[in-house]
């Protein structure tokens, strides 16, 4: 069994724990305490194909997913210690040999890909100080092989 | 006129209220009783629901202007109360029936940076 999508989520979960000064990650947990900032947390992405051509439905189509990564912080200066975690975050998962070597594998043809798609910051709020945090959007392209699932 | 002061904030502080010290500027600290009116609060981001508190107290305006506490003097100004140390970051004045003079400011306050 071989499900690229799995195992690029679990990867970029353990990318994501290497960040400096990061102290919780997640993965889909959505309810996180003050005690556990900053925090990330991995949400898995919604995944599209390509495959609305007439062919065979076992054969392999190019998939890609794109899941969000959530980091939440806490600091009177919480604008510019997030903009850090984002340059950590960009980096390391672009970088990431393990994760480029999952999509490059996948699709023999050059088609893997990882791209980095931007980001989303809310507005900062007060909690027992100020709270803010950011998603980034990242998109990974691979083969799904459905006879490999 | 129903006089709030002694009706309604007299007995309500006197039952509520906890003692407290504020220090503003580089005046002596002054003792208060406030209300405190630390809560549950949460913030989303991005879909994820962090869990905290928002901290607050409130306090009589005319205590306040007894103890020689300005208004210009209150944010900023470091209070602490039932084991804690903070910083009025807001101070919403909350008005009365008798006028905002008589009535109650509430302090929204931040943790002191360690």
């Amino acid at each position: 069994m071989v499900d690229v999508r799995e195992d690029i989520l679990a990867r970029l979960l353990e990318v994501v724990a290497t960040i400096p000064n990061i102290r919780s990650v997640y993965r889909n947990n959505v309810n996180v305490d003050e005690t556990e900032l900053p925090s990330a947390v991995v949400l898995d992405g919604d995944e599209e194909t390509n495959d609305a051509q007439n062919r065979p439905s076992k054969m392999p189509m190019i998939a890609q997913m794109t899941p969000d990564i959530i980091i939440i912080h806490q600091d009177p200066n919480v604008g510019s210690e997030l903009d850090v975690f984002r340059r950590e975050l960009i980096k390391r998962v672009l970088a990431d040999t393990e994760l480029n070597n999952l999509v490059a594998k996948s699709s023999p043809r050059g088609d893997g890909a990882i791209r980095y798609l931007g980001c989303q910051v809310g507005n900062c709020g007060w909690l027992r100080t100020l709270h803010g945090g950011f998603k980034a959007n990242f998109m990974f392209k691979y083969a799904l092989r459905p006879e490999q699932l | 006129m129903i006089d709030y002061s002694a009706m309604l904030y007299d007995p309500v502080y006197a039952e509520l209220g906890v003692e407290a010290t504020l220090t503003a500027g580089a005046a002596a600290a002054v003792t208060l009783t406030v209300i405190d009116e630390t809560r549950s609060k949460t913030n989303t981001q991005g879909g994820v629901e962090v869990s905290s508190v928002g901290p607050g107290a409130f306090v009589r305006i005319p205590e306040l202007v007894a103890k020689g506490v300005t208004r210009d003097e209150w944010i900023g100004a470091v209070l602490t109360f039932n084991g804690r140390t903070w910083i009025v970051r807001e101070a919403p004045v909350q008005g009365s029936p008798n006028g905002e003079d008589l009535g109650e400011v509430r302090f929204l306050l931040t943790k002191v940076a360690p």
